[in-house]
């Protein structure tokens, strides 16, 4: 033993840095690229797969809400379009306005009423819905009942209306939204001429520092409020004024040293939650005539299956329209003899092919939600990895509409229904609805085809499981 | 030593030669600083040099496991049990791995049991090699701009006594074969040109063969051995969907194959001298049909890596052929060596009986014909011829077990090796160079180029010395 004690400190050394060396070469390792080769050897040895069944049954119904919030949204919403998707559709703006905070000193020797106005503006990013080339007519009418929300009511619907006065004066214009211009040379205003009487009315009150002008309270109980109405003759657009810009003005012109200089009193936009968008959509004649409508206000809002609509079941919240999606024999995948497990699930909604355009343009966002068989939409679904809320990922293509997709990763939800059996099970789905704000700003529909049409032009939910066949 | 100097006494120990060992003593000092370290060591941890040599084998050890994990990327290691090793890493892997007739008396020599009754009386010896290789590959699927690869292995660790004069033992673990292979195929769904995702196969793992050989010497010119072998190891094949556009693992599937059973390799030796100067020596072995016993699982994981199957597949028996080799060796004058092999394997009477995964390939007999040459540097010290190094040139051909696209894959090259026993230590080294060619690029098959330098660690010593003491 102790022949090897001396000698071997030497070796053991350089055996010691060699091993040392070892440990850092053996982490210098490459590998070649070998293409396929061997591919054609690989036998079916039992390796799991993905399988895709892109086949699933969807049934889509079309759910329709009475009525939804329309306060205080910042838009008034006004015009009359007629859809071939959804009928005629009609938007009026309620809204109430204060009188001047200062009120001037006028005299008689030196102030003259001129006239009064109601000045309504559209910048470029308001919301505008339609065929723009054409004129429309907007009037101004004021509410000649109680400005008052019913009770137990806490906010204005988009099925609530306040009987309204005639006319008290209107314009047609056309307005170009994209830059935006009037064709009132006005920029973008659109400026409506109203009653003289009106206006010499209010004119004589602030004259007289009347109590009506002074005290708002009373003003209010006097005035109640205007409503835009889009004109009588059918429109084609309908368009997002801005709410807290509006003003009704009452010009006078006042002599300053022998010249004659216009001024005003303007009457401002006044308490925004009192302003709303009362809309009617007349469906007779449509291919949602025969939509399913509520019977009473306890009721669960109502679907329509697609069949009774055109084959497409229809997004367009301003309506009250979402579409329920259902996937009724889900689970008839996850008991196929070779299914182990979900990789993940995809739902593509392709739009009517025909049913959008550059003028009937597609809602930019749809989200997508979960709902029960009361058809309330609940919370969003979210993708198999998290992130925000998914809105579809829409790329318009009006060359190749069928391009134009709103895909979802519905992995989570699928995963959650594939294996559900429970009894109800099949009225639980998906619900796509446009987000909010949008959803009572923008009258923007979207019309799916159901599964009666061809593959490549309808709603597709394609589930990838893992596969592994028990034979193998 | 004596503390804080940088000298010491050292013992010396001649190394053994081609004949019996001589163990002589000699007293010499030395001035080695780097030594310092190392030697405070020793002295502060109380470690004693047996406890370092098994301190250096656990180091061995743990190198092991690190670089049996590596390997090159084997594109024929696919079929079958992958890549057979025949190699040795031994005495005369520098012989194009030629020895089933070779003798030695200090090194272990696998290639025929029965030449363990060469080893000196009493003696003691133990080996382990590492091998490097660089390969480039070439054919008409091989991405020209990512064709080479290399490698560190650790391939063996034997351990060798002669135990009496007419019986030499051994036991040891070598590489029987290994597995390390990937490609990647575009997955499309079935009946579509779709392309969702690729496949990725990836296999590695080895098979490995623990062995106890014993040989027994008759008639001071006859040798006969047995070697049994537990062959044991595991083949795990993955197949792994990843997504086409990130390359994110969808699912994956693994099919780990573990492999065991004993496996007996018979040798035989007949040697002797001619003349005065000719020493002469004829070899054979013979190996039975084996069948390894062959419990395979599937496990499948999905992209969060949950596992979603784990099965436990029906037990199997993948067959080994029946063997045989013959070799002869003739040395002139103790220096000049030649020799050569011949070695088949009957895979094509297994081969209608095996199961071995995949398709489109078959077994086919494996043969290899060796040739070798040595030149031994031997010194007289008193009255033995005591070895210094030598120089070692061989050349092989084979025709190996896989027969694919039409195509018999051969295996040829040459081989080069040097070793030098230590003269103040009972260690010996090797290095051996090989170059060979592996396939063809016919047929659509691949051809690889490979460069393998193997370093062989010897350590020999007299045990059983009766208490005799040398210091």
């Amino acid at each position: 033993m102790t022949i090897i004690h001396h000698y071997l400190r030497k070796e053991l050394l350089i055996l010691s840095s060699f091993i040392g060396a070892l440990f850092f070469l053996a982490a210098c390792e490459k590998q070649p690229d070998v293409g396929t080769f061997g591919s054609g050897q690989v036998s079916d040895n039992g390796s799991a797969n993905i399988v895709v069944v892109d086949s699933s049954t969807i049934n889509m119904t079309t759910v329709y809400v009475d009525s939804t919030s329309t306060s205080a949204t910042g838009f008034m919403m006004v015009g009359n379009y007629t859809d071939a998707y959804m009928g005629q559709i009609n938007s009026q703006a309620y809204l109430q306005i204060r009188p001047p905070a200062g009120l001037p000193i006028l005299d008689p020797q030196r102030d003259v009423y001129d006239s009064i106005g109601m000045d309504l503006f559209f910048v470029r990013s308001n919301p505008y819905y339609g065929d723009t080339t054409v004129p429309e007519t907007y009037e101004v009418h004021q509410v000649t009942s109680l400005y008052q929300l019913p009770p137990f009511e806490y906010a204005w619907y988009s099925n609530q209306a306040l009987p309204i006065g005639g006319s008290l004066g209107s314009t047609t214009v056309s307005i170009a939204p994209n830059l935006p211009y009037t064709s009132q040379n006005a920029g973008d205003t659109v400026k409506i001429r109203l009653d003289d009487n009106l206006g010499r009315q209010l004119y004589n009150m602030v004259y007289n520092k009347s109590d009506t002008i002074t005290n708002l309270a009373t003003f209010l109980d006097w005035f109640k409020g205007l409503c835009i109405t889009p004109g009588g003759t059918p429109g084609s657009a309908i368009y997002g004024f801005s709410a807290d810009s509006s003003v009704m003005k009452i010009y006078y012109r006042e002599n300053v040293n022998g010249a004659s200089v216009t001024k005003s009193l303007d009457f401002t936009f006044f308490n925004p939650s009192a302003q709303w968008n009362y809309v009617t959509n007349d469906r007779s004649g449509s291919p949602i005539a025969a939509l399913v409508t509520p019977t009473s206000r306890t009721q669960p809002p109502p679907e329509t299956p697609s069949s009774l609509t055109g084959h497409a079941s229809y997004v367009d919240n301003a309506l009250g329209l979402t579409t329920k999606l259902t996937f009724p024999y889900l689970s008839a995948i996850s008991q196929r003899p070779d299914y182990i497990g979900l990789l993940r699930a995809q739902l593509t909604v392709i739009p009517l092919a025909g049913s959008f355009s550059t003028t009937w343009t597609l809602p930019p966002q749809v989200g997508i939600y979960s709902t029960d068989l009361h058809n309330q939409l609940l919370v969003p679904i979210s993708a198999a990895n998290g992130g925000p809320v998914q809105m579809g990922n829409l790329t318009p293509d009006y060359l190749q509409p069928l391009l134009s997709t709103y895909t979802y990763d519905v992995t989570n939800f699928i995963a959650s229904q594939i294996g559900n059996t429970s009894s109800g099970s099949n009225q639980v789905g998906l619900m796509l609805s446009v987000p909010p704000p949008t959803n009572v700003n923008s009258y923007r529909r979207l019309a799916i085809a159901d599964q009666s049409f061809p593959t490549q032009q309808r709603i597709v939910l394609s589930v990838y499981y893992i596969s592994l066949y028990p034979h193998q | 030593m004596k503390p804080g100097t940088d000298t010491f006494k050292e013992q010396l120990i001649l190394p053994q030669g081609s004949d019996s060992p001589v163990r002589k003593q000699y007293s010499i000092t030395l001035r080695i600083p780097m030594l310092r370290i190392h030697t405070l060591l020793i002295r502060t941890l109380r470690i004693p040099a047996l406890r370092m040599s098994a301190l250096f084998l656990l180091l061995l050890a743990v190198a092991s496991t690190r670089t049996f994990a590596q390997g090159n990327n084997a594109p024929y290691s696919q079929f079958g049990l992958g890549d057979l090793d025949n190699g040795y890493y031994n005495r005369t892997t520098g012989l194009a791995n030629t020895g089933i007739a070779y003798r030695s008396n200090r090194f272990l020599i696998n290639n025929n049991p029965a030449s363990f009754t060469g080893l000196s009386d009493q003696y003691f010896t133990m080996e382990t090699a590492i091998r490097g290789q660089y390969s480039s590959y070439a054919g008409s699927q091989v991405n020209v701009a990512s064709t080479d690869a290399a490698d560190i292995t650790f391939r063996k660790l034997v351990l060798g006594i002669k135990l009496s004069h007419h019986w030499g033992s051994s036991i040891g673990l070598l590489p029987y074969s290994t597995q390390n292979y990937e490609f990647q195929v575009p997955y499309n769904i079935a009946g579509t040109t779709l392309q969702i995702a690729d496949h990725y196969y990836q296999g590695h793992g080895s098979v490995n063969r623990a062995y106890w050989a014993n040989a027994f010497e008759f008639f001071h010119h006859l040798s006969i051995g047995v070697d049994a072998s537990y062959i044991f190891g595991q083949l795990n094949q993955n197949d792994i969907i990843q997504a086409t556009s990130t390359g994110a693992t969808l699912v994956s599937t693994t099919n780990n194959t573990s492999l065991q059973n004993l496996y007996v390799t018979y040798g035989a030796q007949l040697y002797g001298r001619v003349g005065r100067n000719w020493n002469y020596s004829i070899g054979g072995t013979y190996s039975g049909k084996g069948s390894l016993l062959a419990a395979s699982t599937k496990q499948v994981l999905n992209n969060d890596s949950i596992m979603l199957q784990n099965i436990q597949n029906q037990e199997g028996y993948l067959d080994l052929p029946e063997a045989w080799g013959v070799g002869i060796a003739l040395t002139n004058k103790q220096k000049y060596t030649f020799v050569a092999d011949y070695r088949y394997q009957n895979w094509n009477g297994v081969a209608s009986q095996n199961a071995y995964p995949g398709q489109a390939y078959s077994l086919a007999s494996a043969q290899r014909g060796s040739i070798g040459f040595e030149i031994s540097k031997k010194k007289a010290f008193y009255n033995t011829m005591v070895e210094l190094n030598y120089l070692q040139a061989g050349l092989f051909y084979e025709n190996s077990y896989l027969q694919i696209n039409g195509q018999q894959i051969k295996d040829y090259g040459v081989s080069f090796g040097f070793g030098a026993n230590g003269l103040k230590s009972p260690l010996s080294y090797s290095v051996i160079f090989q170059y060979g060619i592996k396939g063809t690029t016919k047929n659509d098959l691949i051809r690889q180029n490979y460069a393998d330098v193997t370093f062989i660690i010897n350590f020999g010593q007299i045990w059983y010395t009766k208490g005799k003491k040398f210091d």
